[in-house]
């Protein structure tokens, strides 16, 4: 099973306003910008930031419009992955955390009543997901290109045609508990700067652009980190 | 002449707010007027709000120094007077759910909007409600939660709250991640939050405060 935990995440600007809830990104007033900075060189300097990835690549050995059946006999339910991703040959099971660090820090922001902090802190770690996302698969990716496979762009439980009660089966087939990665009763992950996710493999794969993907959402309209009105 | 409070604010000039609240003071202004240039204040930063010319990181910013003004008024006002006006609310992240910056905003915002805010925090069962409605009569409770499966948890709160036999004079508004009309009448709440803003505003209209 791969895990890779010395992943370097370039965090871009951009991205993180917007996960502050920030958009138009000109309007940043100078206090709110000077503590994001601070924060952001205190999440590096303190090790907030514990990019780690496990995942697993299976073998599809089946296909029927609901299900995706894998190699061992794993099954990955729902129609998204049949019907976007047909000729998909191997289905990459992943999941990335940040680590329990930063929402910690968090935590200890709210606790203390420093609210604002607290969630430029968060959208900090909410972009830092994001971009471990894009790392790991563009690892994945290059990784695949090597065998002659392109890969999709990642799909996540609670996308229409994936739902969110496949992650528990996700977790597991990424064995995302040897990264510290659980699911609570409640079927939410913790860390909760934690994301899983799977990415087909195949001859010619489906790809969106973050646009794209934000566009199929059912949040469309009202996200406030949309990219489609940035 | 002390600058117009109720425009810096609005501008969200932190160090001159601080500076004309101090000096207002100093020359033995009235304290409740400052508050009440303040309260006009956050209106218009509410207003900018729902019109995109500030975001939510201004709109807490806004809070952090109501909250610094409020402890440079508040040795000033009278025991009886106070800096709490506007009626209790209790609120928690729903069972099963422990997301907590969403509700933890929107705490933030009811309490330096006057409110008295009871936060049960995270993962809160539906008797925890139930039992500090009783407790403190409060007559508004918000339920957070961020993912589709915190629904089904509102819904029995709510109703465990109906049951109670607490629910005529409570209103419940519900907030998290994805909220619709929808899902408001699954839950049964009586209103939902898009943002902190419509939280602090269902909260006025509920308990009556300006």
């Amino acid at each position: 099973m791969p895990v890779i935990s010395d992943i370097r995440l370039n965090l871009k600007k951009n991205d993180i306003l917007r996960r502050e809830g920030f958009r138009g990104y000109t309007r940043i007033r100078p206090e709110i910008k000077n503590i994001v900075l601070e924060l952001l060189e205190s999440a590096d300097s303190a090790h907030l930031l514990e990019p780690t990835t496990a995942y697993e690549i299976y073998p599809v050995t089946g296909m029927d419009p609901d299900k995706v059946l894998l190699e061992g006999d794993a099954v990955v339910s729902g129609s998204l992955i049949p019907s976007t991703f047909p000729e998909a040959k191997e289905l990459a099971a992943i999941v990335c955390t940040i680590g329990p660090g930063l929402e910690k820090q968090v935590t200890e922001y709210s606790q203390g009543g420093e609210t604002l902090r607290a969630m430029l802190l968060d959208g900090i770690g909410s972009a830092a997901v994001d971009t471990l996302v894009i790392e790991v698969c563009h690892c994945i990716a290059n990784e695949a290109s090597s065998r002659g496979l392109q890969a999709g762009s990642p799909v996540n439980p609670g996308m229409p045609g994936l739902t969110i009660t496949e992650q528990g089966n996700l977790l597991g087939l990424a064995r995302a508990g040897d990264i510290g990665v659980n699911l609570t009763s409640s079927g939410i992950m913790v860390p909760r700067k934690s994301t899983s996710l799977i990415l087909a493999l195949g001859p010619k794969m489906e790809t969106w652009t973050q646009a794209d993907v934000c566009a199929r959402c059912n949040l469309r309209d009202t996200c406030p980190y949309t990219v489609l009105h940035s | 002449m002390a600058k117009d409070l109720c425009k810096t604010l609005a501008d969200l000039k932190e160090d001159e707010v601080l500076a004309i609240v101090q000096e207002k003071l100093n020359a033995g202004a009235d304290p409740m007027g400052i508050l009440a240039d303040a309260s006009r204040a956050m209106e218009i930063v509410g207003n900018r709000f729902s019109k995109s010319e500030y975001f939510i990181p201004d709109l807490v910013y806004s809070g952090e120094i109501l909250k610094k003004i409020n402890e440079l008024v508040k040795p000033k006002l009278t025991e009886e007077v106070g800096t709490k006006k506007g009626g209790k609310v209790i609120i928690g992240t729903v069972a099963g759910d422990i997301h907590d910056i969403g509700k933890d905003i929107v705490v933030f915002m009811l309490d330096v909007n006057g409110f008295d805010v009871i936060d049960l925090g995270v993962d809160v069962p539906a008797q925890k409600f139930v039992d500090k409605i009783k407790e403190t009569s409060a007559p508004v409770v918000g339920l957070s939660g961020f993912l589709t499966l915190a629904y089904d948890s509102m819904k029995q709160t709510i109703e465990a709250i109906k049951a109670a036999g607490l629910r005529d004079n409570t209103k419940v508004m519900i907030g998290g991640g994805q909220m619709s009309d929808e899902i408001k009448k699954y839950t049964g709440a009586d209103a939902f939050g898009k943002d902190a803003m419509v939280g602090v505003s269902l909260a006025r209209e509920w308990t009556g405060t300006k």
